[in-house]
């Protein structure tokens, strides 16, 4: 099951002073261009609340954006940070912390479901009302009001930069988790006899999914309290010594737990190879097909159900 | 912290709980030891359920133990593994040897059982 | 959180000290299940190797990141008599009497990285990563 959108992690994103410095070079940032910023922080500061109504009035009209507008704790922390963000883009001072501040809001969009999209279009509604202004004061010399726009539109795709960027590892963290959980789905382990579990595999056994399998495998061990687990490996595409190794691990592991594994479709070219390969079969317990190994699966439990005057033959 | 043993007939149990120390298992052991001398225990059942790890001295420990009982005619059982714990053991190439494993403390008992009766049988 | 936590080692206690900070440490990196023992066990080996052979030292706990991934490094170091020949020891089953010798080699299979600096009487440093994701 996936967690929630955007648990606050401060890791998602780099922030190096490497990282930073990167960021700034790829939107041209300048002296020149904080000398601008700063000369109209003040034009910038006073008209704040105009400039943060502008991007939540945009929002509050798309429904793509109902995510954050149904969470006042989000929206109220978001209008919050908005008004010390426009604050810090005018502030001249775009270093490590700023970075950090951004990822912080990125991070909280994100939890608040916000899509790239609708960040944009509420970022350039706030970009224009601030323009608008700028254009107000330079009304007699509009070159000069033209740069100084620019200026501080480059913290502008500078904040951009960061955001998506944290918007999308945000959800490739999401796509993981629900990969993961597919992954474990779709192996089940099927109980069809009490203490006897068959697990089917198919598909590729690499590493990773080796181990979910055995995690899986183990559970279920439990769960059912099995004694015997049939494992047929008749759909894995490749059986190498690694695939060999982990299915050995997974017999000693399923021992520990008391239950005994019996794999089932390892073909004899298989077997063969493998020995060649310097695998020990004989530590894989393999038994020819899916109905040889239930045979042999009830075979063993059949001693238990045994409860004459004699002894019951040995315990596997 | 010393490890609950219980006597139930004549086999002992004993649940070993989580943050063991090395002293504190050493001291098990010996308890152990003494306690199946004296009730001329059969069976020994120790369950790990609440251990969180189970590394190489954990696992000499249990199965020095195994063979310390078995000199004095008890068979031992460990039991209640967890499949986090199993996998580690498995990949630190951990091998309880001869000890016994089942799954839980009756499936422990039930294994006990059958090799008591099975060895009562040997007996005459 | 802390960028990183210090355990000292110089009592069997302080292997189980040890290994519980790993877990804590392990689940801030995002690690779980099975991982988690792996870990918890991995730290319990080498915490034990400092007690079974300088009697002493320290084990660092810290949260590394590198290329979008994170990870948990633990660095193991002790002031005791040091190894002689690493690769000797890093051999399954070797030993030197004091135990089965199962510590470092079978840590090493636990973890993605593993590295250890050690000088007959300088004592031994042992670094180890794991990485999540």
């Amino acid at each position: 099951m996936p967690e929630e959108l955007g648990t606050l992690d401060p890791y998602l994103v780099q922030v190096t002073d490497y990282d930073v410095e990167r960021r700034r070079t790829s939107v041209g940032l300048r002296d020149d261009d904080v000398k601008r910023i700063l000369a109209i922080k003040e034009l910038v500061v006073q008209h704040i609340d105009a400039h943060a109504d502008a991007f939540f009035n945009f929002l509050a009209k798309l429904p793509e954006a109902a995510g954050l507008f149904s969470r006042p704790d989000l929206l109220a922390e978001a209008k919050r940070l908005k008004h010390e963000h426009v604050v810090a883009m005018a502030g001249g001072r775009y270093e490590k912390s700023y970075v950090e501040q951004r990822v912080n809001l990125g991070l909280l969009y994100s939890k608040a479901q916000l899509d790239p999209r609708s960040f944009l279009g509420a970022f350039h509604t706030l970009m224009r009302s601030i323009g608008l202004k700028i254009a107000e004061r330079f009304a007699h010399d509009p070159q000069a009001g033209f740069e100084h726009f620019m200026s501080i539109e480059r913290i502008a795709f500078f904040d951009i930069g960061i955001i998506i960027d944290v918007m999308i590892a945000d959800r490739e963290r999401v796509i993981l988790l629900q990969q993961e959980a597919i992954r474990e789905l779709s192996t089940p382990a099927l109980q069809i006899r009490d203490r006897l579990l068959i697990l089917p595999i198919i598909g590729v056994l690499d590493s990773h999914r080796a181990k979910q399998l055995t995690e899986g495998l183990l559970r279920a061990v439990r769960t059912n309290r099995a004694k015997v687990v049939v494992m047929d490996i008749t759909g894995v595409g490749t059986v190498d010594s690694k695939v060999a190794n982990h299915l050995i691990q997974t017999i000693a592991a399923s021992r520990l737990m008391g239950a005994t594994v019996i794999i089932t479709g390892l073909s004899a070219e298989v077997a063969q190879s493998l020995v060649t390969l310097g695998v020990d079969l004989a530590k894989l317990n393999a038994v020819g097909d899916l109905q040889g190994g239930l045979e042999e699966a009830e075979r063993m439990l059949g001693y238990e159900v045994v409860r004459t005057g004699q002894a019951p033959s040995p315990r596997l | 912290m010393p490890v609950p043993i219980l006597k139930q007939g004549n086999v002992l149990i004993a649940s070993i709980q989580a943050a063991l120390t090395d002293r504190d298992l050493l001291q098990f052991r010996d308890e152990l030891a003494e306690r199946v001398g004296r009730f001329r225990s059969r069976g020994v059942v120790i369950d790990v359920t609440a251990l969180d790890v189970m590394d190489s001295f954990a696992t000499r420990t249990l199965r020095g133990i195994a063979e310390t009982t078995k000199l004095r005619g008890a068979r031992t059982v460990v039991v209640g593994i967890q499949p986090e714990v199993a996998m580690a053991m498995v990949q630190l190439g951990l091998a309880l040897g001869g000890v016994d494993t089942a799954l839980d403390l009756e499936e422990g008992l039930e294994l006990l059982e059958v090799q008591m009766r099975e060895s009562g049988n040997r007996g005459g | 959180m802390a960028d990183e936590t210090r355990v000292s080692v110089d009592r069997d206690a302080d292997i189980v000290t040890a290994r519980h900070k790993g877990r804590e440490l392990a689940v801030e990196v995002g690690f779980s299940g099975s991982d988690l023992t792996l870990i918890a066990t991995a730290i319990s080996e080498i915490a034990r190797n400092i007690i079974i052979y300088a009697e002493r030292g320290e084990i660092v706990l810290s949260i590394a990141q590198r290329g979008g991934k994170r990870g948990i490094v633990v660095v193991a170091h002790d002031d005791g008599p040091g190894i002689a020949d690493i690769e000797q020891a890093m051999r399954d089953g070797y030993s030197t009497g004091k135990s089965l010798g199962l510590g470092l080699p079978g840590a090493r299979r636990l973890m993605d990285e593993f590295e250890t600096v050690s000088e007959l009487g300088k004592g031994t440093t042992v670094t180890m990563k794991k990485w999540y994701g």
